[in-house]
């Protein structure tokens, strides 16, 4: 018996790190699972990951901010899997480094179109499912960064901030629909894309250094144990709310 | 008899407050039922003893303990007798409260705002400092502290509960920065208004608490005890091995608006 029998989950970004790991615990767990991606090579795989565990999952390539293909993939969703219950929204792009005037408004639009417009295009297309289905949960993944600043990110942090504002506006706005949204705040987590951007894991270690209490990275693993609790019934009076999973980096 | 429920908290061992009243007693059985043994704590030897004894007929473990929480040395007696019953203690749950009257700053006497911050603060500082140096020879564990939403917004005539609640959650936020190299987490949960019978001590009814919290209640009902112990029970299990100094919000939407 798993936390999430019986549920139908729609998660952006599967094919990566974070996501592709809520994904297939999600699965795990029970709940039928949609894999949203621009990425096509990459959700795939994490569709047949879940498959071969024994668990069901469709892979749909999607870009997020194109509001006729968010509408498809909710059909598509719902046409195999009957409902959508759940949703779990992790599509984000990151600029490259500079301080607000330097930035191109073209960058600036683009991370915002991707981070927030893109957020709300998926809850705008699913919360009529949801609501069909008498209610669900919606968990968006903003970052500690949508609650402190981080150097040389402006488009990035104000995409984050936004997310958390219209996390609690959905939260208010539908709580009679019986549907719950709830933010994550990731602190520092260890993936590829992070080494996009760094020389190594230890170098993101040391960057963070007195903020980083527990001297160690997060696990994707460990945002999608929350992202599980925040989707399940476990977390059934829990709406609008902030979870930091920073290890005390947003405390300090 | 075999306790029915999960393995979320096999081998741990949980120190709770309040044990006899509604919200941790729902915790302290949800912990005992996912595996822990726990040391169930109340000033109210009735009720604690009923919490206990609820456990252990659920198949569960459970030592009933009296004590309160502003004593220092009846806590340190607690926690000696938790360790030696069941070998150590990884997980605290920290809700005992002073039922505070409603008054405003002027109508409140210092004795009652004293007692107020003892209970709600001194006393989880205590049961805190008593705790960790077990939590350490563990190897870990968790702490989760309530605080409650009255300590993130303003409660009308509760100026020694507001300004106690608050001091739980920097007091939590602090543990948690100083004791992360020892491998302890700490949070605080928040919790909206919780259907228990403490609330009709200052109401007439269920019905009257949710017009008057109106419209901070958006989906129109009260919390129950059991949906602070699952909270609990995500905070104190390895779920949330990375989370530690914040704060969990579990109010329905409360401090959304």
């Amino acid at each position: 018996m798993g936390l999430l029998d019986g549920k139908v989950a729609l998660i952006t970004a599967a094919g990566g790190n974070i996501a592709g790991a809520t994904a297939r615990l999600f699965a795990a767990e029970g709940a039928l699972v949609a894999c949203l991606d621009i990425a096509g090579e990459d959700v795939a795989q994490t569709a047949s990951d879940i498959e071969a565990a024994g668990g069901r999952a469709i892979a749909i390539p999607c870009d997020v901010s194109d509001a006729d293909a968010v509408r498809d993939a909710v059909a598509g969703t719902v046409s195999a899997f009957g409902k959508i219950t759940t949703v779990f929204n992790a599509t984000a792009h990151s600029e490259a480094r500079h301080r607000l005037a330097d930035m191109p408004v073209e960058m600036w639009r683009s991370v915002i179109d991707v981070n927030l417009t893109g957020m709300f295009i998926v809850c705008k297309f699913t919360i009529p499912e949801l609501q069909k289905a008498g209610g669900g949960s919606i968990v968006n993944v903003s970052s500690i960064y949508g609650k402190v600043a981080a150097p040389e990110r402006p488009a990035y942090c104000s995409s984050k901030g936004g997310v958390r504002m219209m996390t609690r506006s959905i939260a208010v706005d539908y709580a009679e629909d019986n549907i719950r949204c709830n933010a994550i705040l990731p602190g520092p987590i260890e993936g590829p894309r992070m080494l996009a951007r760094n020389p190594s894991i230890a170098a993101v270690v040391e960057r963070h250094g007195a903020r980083l209490h527990m001297k160690r990275l997060g696990q994707s693993s460990e945002i999608a144990r929350t992202a599980l609790f925040l989707a399940s019934d476990e977390s059934s009076f829990t709406s609008g709310a902030d979870l930091a999973v920073d290890a005390g980096y947003t405390a300090f | 008899m075999n306790r029915s429920g999960g393995n979320r908290l096999e081998g741990k061992i949980a120190f709770v407050t309040a044990a006899g009243g509604a919200i941790a007693g729902a915790t302290a059985r949800l912990f005992a039922a996912e595996g822990a043994a726990v040391a169930c704590v109340d000033i109210s030897e009735e009720t604690v003893r009923q919490t206990a004894a609820d456990i252990v007929a659920a198949g569960g473990r459970a030592l009933p303990l009296v004590c309160d929480v502003t004593d220092e040395d009846a806590v340190r007696d607690a926690v000696s007798q938790t360790v030696a019953e069941f070998g150590g203690l990884t997980t605290v749950f920290n809700a005992a409260a002073y039922r505070d009257p409603q008054a405003a700053a002027l109508d409140i006497d210092v004795a009652t705002w004293r007692r107020t911050l003892d209970v709600n603060v001194t006393g989880m500082f205590i049961v805190i400092q008593q705790a960790l140096p077990h939590m350490r020879n563990a190897g870990g564990g968790s702490i989760v502290n309530i605080s409650s939403i009255y300590g993130a917004r303003v409660a009308r005539k509760r100026p020694a509960y507001s300004a106690s609640k608050a001091a739980v959650r920097l007091l939590t936020q602090s543990i948690a920065i100083d004791y992360a190299e020892d491998n302890i987490r700490c949070n605080a949960i928040l919790p909206g208004p919780i259907e228990t019978p403490r609330l009709l001590v200052t109401n007439n009814s269920m019905d009257a608490v949710i017009a008057r919290h109106r419209p901070h209640l958006p989906a129109g009902r009260l919390g129950q005890p059991e949906e602070i112990a699952r909270t609990a029970l995500f905070l104190a299990s390895d779920a949330s091995s990375f989370t530690t100094g914040a704060d969990h919000f579990v109010d329905g939407g409360y401090n959304a608006l």
